[in-house]
């Protein structure tokens, strides 16, 4: 099942600032701008099941298991089509609004690339 | 034309949260409470502009300068809007109990930032 998908429209221009640190932030198109400068933003509206550890959040074609997910994180995507995203490879959320996924290399994020969320088979 | 009178409050760190004690004083052209947390104004956003006579405003509908806000509150749980508001230089209130860290962790201080925060941490100081 896909719980989750969009298609990144936007490029903030400060998101480096997170990129360095192994993290991703998402924002649906309704983002402030003061937030949408650090943001990826993407045009994802429906979220049709809930994040739980073992998903898979596919980049394009790269895949990454999510391990932890934050106690926050699925109000943030289904309200705001926020996600935070850390390749760090982490079994335990750091802060209640984080998603933590195998700490691999994220692909080139650009526009049109897609952002899917599937239940593990 | 009359002066709207406000009030001040001043906002602590919850049970395990981090930072403040926040005062927190809207002043004319500068007197939004400016809920940042997705569906509509949050209850404690609602609280402080209650209290202090600020307008409540959702940043997520509408759009606001910076200079006109009083204090963000967010519920983020984490990493980005906790560090934004920070560093563009407004008051941040977080509902959650959390120590502040990431990449913008830098702009965050005690004196700009609280954590933990419900209606019970909020103190009217002025009659």
């Amino acid at each position: 099942m896909i719980k989750y998908q969009a298609t990144i429209t936007e490029i903030g221009p400060y998101i480096a600032e997170f990129i360095d640190h192994n993290i991703l932030v998402l924002f649906g198109d309704q983002v402030p701008e003061e937030l949408a400068e650090f943001s990826i933003i993407h045009d994802g509206k429906e979220m049709v099941g809930t994040l739980t550890i073992g998903d898979i959040v596919y980049l394009g074609d790269a895949e990454f298991k999510v391990l932890a997910v934050g106690e926050k994180a699925n109000d943030n995507l289904k309200n705001l089509g926020h996600l935070i995203l850390k390749f760090n490879g982490e079994t335990e959320p750091e802060m209640p609004g984080d998603v933590c996924v195998e700490a691999k290399p994220m692909p080139p994020i650009e526009p049109g690339l897609v952002l899917r969320i599937e239940e593990a088979n | 034309m009359s002066e709207k009178k406000y009030k001040r409050v001043k906002i602590t760190a919850g049970k395990r949260g981090w930072g403040g004690p926040l005062i927190i004083a809207p002043e004319p052209g500068k007197d939004l409470i400016y809920s940042v947390t997705g569906g509509g104004i949050h209850p404690l956003a609602q609280h402080i502009a209650d209290l202090t006579g600020g307008t409540a405003f959702d940043g997520f509908s509408s759009k606001a300068g910076f200079e006109e806000i009083a204090v963000a509150v967010i519920d983020c749980g984490g990493t980005a809007r906790v560090g934004v508001y920070p560093m563009k230089g407004v008051l941040t209130v977080e509902i959650h109990a959390l120590k502040p860290s990431g990449p913008l962790f830098r702009f965050i201080k005690e004196d700009n930032f609280v954590s933990g925060v419900e209606i019970e941490q909020v103190e009217l100081l002025d009659d």
